[in-house]
């Protein structure tokens, strides 16, 4: 991995800001990962929400079928069909809000609004059987959940959004910014000991010098010394 | 005397009624398949409208057709041949299936249907022939224009007054409870034109059968939770048979059984026997399923199997009592034989179809 070092002051105080820096790094990793687990099981709730609301759908919707085909047996299909063609229809809308779920994160939340329409029956009371009205009561359920399937749908999306983010923020720290800060403090590193090496070579050095230079200055005034107690 | 004016009506309706087919016929075709059902009703009164149906289509819409067509050809022979108030009578009962012509051309017309396309839904009944209605449907644009033309018929001068809620709703409703309660309106007042233990019989089973519309509408707006007002606004027109105040009783009551309690002491002394012969029954099998769709089931059944009780105890064959009893065991055996069709059609089970059959054992 080619890390950018050329802008890096190769000195202590860098070190120990690059070390606080990945010491809070792999905090924030902790506490990602944390968050990860977290949506995660939010996750598995919904998805296991979703299959029984499916089977709701599917009950509800079967229920509805079999209503409106004993409503076809009874009054024939014809009258049905006739009658499908008049009925004022049921206008739903849906009221979208927000709601906070894991980790303070807003879910949309949809919720089918059944339009004021006219009041009275939808079918001639006398000309349909009442299974075509529970029929429709029943089909009126199904939508309910099917709003309730797509909120939920939507809220995994939104999960699996914020989970890709979050494991792009994980990986990006993981895989990118903690092997640069190793390797920025590595490289300090290595500059430091170095650094301390040549000091120590230079300390030696210099040591070796003023040994040498003091020894020579001892060497030197023994003869002068010699010479002035001579007559 | 009352005898002697049914010598060709009786033996016409006898003849008929044996060619009725029986339970156990009806039980074992809704456990074949469409092309058995086609093949057994070759066997039957049903041949020569079965003949009619076009070959390459074999649906339950084609049998639909088949059998209102057979429906009204029986009806239309028993008019033929029967006395004058007897033939009235008939005629009022043949007004309902006009209505349901009228209310299909109406519904057609406000669905924006061409006229072939509405033709389909219409079963040429009384004076609206098959002629007829292609006129009004092809000389008419709007629902207004179907009512002024029906302005010759009684139906056109009742439906012009609620063409303004029309206007504003856009709901036909009102003019199928209008068409509705004209019928049954007309019914009982041809019924008590009748005299002696023809006009009993008839307010009887007529009188049960309004009375059962009227049950079955206020079950339903139960169901539905519409307040008292549209309540009786929809119902129909009430018979000698009950109280009215006790009617509205009924509709005012909180629960079904109560509601069902209150109706079962909404009659009329006299006739105690054979409404409760017919509420009894409902109100056990709603005990039972505590379900306004077998409730309405256990209405039909009951109002069938009065009129066989009538049939019984009025044992003399010259009476109105077997006309109305086969009139309305035709009508449920085309109903059944509609209803084992469409289940045939739709894949389901024969022990269901069986549960939804009006049967008379």
């Amino acid at each position: 991995m080619s890390v950018e070092l050329a802008g890096i002051h190769p000195t202590r105080q860098e070190l120990l800001r690059l070390r606080r820096r990945k010491s809070l790094a792999e905090g924030i990793i902790d506490i990602l990962k944390k968050d990860l687990d977290a949506l995660i099981v939010t996750l598995f709730d919904f998805i296991k929400g979703v299959s029984s609301t499916r089977d709701r759908i599917d009950e509800a919707l079967g229920r509805a079928y079999r209503l409106f085909v004993e409503a076809q047996m009874i009054a024939g299909s014809k009258k049905i069909e006739e009658t499908s063609k008049v009925v004022c229809p049921i206008r739903f809308d849906i009221a979208v809000t927000a709601k906070k779920g894991v980790l303070g994160l807003s879910f949309p939340s949809f919720e089918l609004v059944r339009e004021a329409g006219e009041d009275g029956p939808r079918f001639s009371l006398l000309d349909t059987p009442a299974s075509l009205d529970q029929s429709a009561m029943q089909a009126a359920d199904g939508f309910v959940h099917i709003v309730k399937l797509v909120e939920t749908e939507a809220s995994i999306r939104e999960i699996l959004d914020v989970i890709a983010v979050k494991k792009r923020q994980v990986n990006r720290i993981e895989y990118k910014i903690l092997p640069q800060l190793d390797a920025a403090i590595r490289y300090i590193e290595l500059i430091i000991e170095e650094a301390e090496r040549q000091d120590a070579t230079r300390v030696r050095v210099l040591q070796r010098k003023r040994k040498e230079r003091a020894s020579k200055e001892v060497s030197d005034q023994r003869p002068q010394n010699g010479s002035s107690q001579q007559p | 005397m009352s005898v002697w004016k049914y010598k060709h009506t009786t033996p016409t309706v006898i003849a008929q009624k044996i060619r009725l087919l029986r339970s156990e016929d009806l039980i074992d075709l809704a456990s074949t398949d469409l092309e058995r059902v086609r093949a057994t009703m070759m066997k039957t009164a049903y041949a020569e409208d079965i003949l009619a149906m076009q070959s390459e289509r074999l649906d339950s819409a084609c049998f639909e057709t088949a059998l209102m067509r057979n429906f009204m050809r029986t009806c239309k022979k028993i008019v033929e041949q029967s006395p004058k108030d007897v033939k009235a009578l008939i005629d009022t009962f043949l007004k309902k299936f006009e209505v349901s012509n009228v209310k299909s051309i109406l519904k057609s017309k406000h669905a924006g249907l061409t006229s072939e396309e509405a033709l389909a839904f219409v079963t040429p009944a009384g004076r609206l022939n098959e002629l007829r209605c292609r006129e009004i449907l092809e000389s008419s644009k709007t629902v207004r224009d179907v009512v002024e033309q029906l302005l010759d018929l009684e139906y056109g001068m009742m439906l012009v007054d609620a063409l303004g809620e029309y206007k504003r709703t856009q709901n036909l409703l009102l003019f199928e409870t209008i068409l509705d309660r004209y019928v049954y309106n007309e019914l009982w007042r041809v019924a008590g034109n009748l005299r002696g233990l023809d006009k009993k019989i008839a307010e009887t089973v007529l009188g049960l059968e309004i009375t059962s519309a009227n049950i079955r509408i206020i079950l339903r707006s139960k169901m539905l939770g519409l307040n008292r007002d549209q309540t009786l606004r929809h119902s129909v027109a009430v018979s000698g048979l009950l109280d009215r105040r006790k009617l509205e009783e009924a509709v005012d009551s909180t629960s079904y059984d109560d509601c069902l309690r209150r109706l079962l002491t909404a009659h009329k002394p006299s006739l105690t026997k054979d409404y409760q012969y017919m509420l009894g029954g409902v109100l056990e099998a709603f005990e039972a399923s505590h379900s306004v769709v077998r409730l309405e089931h256990a209405l039909d059944e009951n109002l069938l199997r009065v009129n066989l009780r009538m049939l019984k105890r009025y044992t003399q064959f010259f009476n109105i009592g077997l006309i109305l009893a086969f009139t309305n065991l035709k009508w449920f055996e085309v109903r059944n034989l509609r209803t084992i069709v469409k289940g045939l059609e739709e894949g389901i089970p024969s022990s269901e179809i069986e549960k939804m059959l009006i049967l008379t054992h």
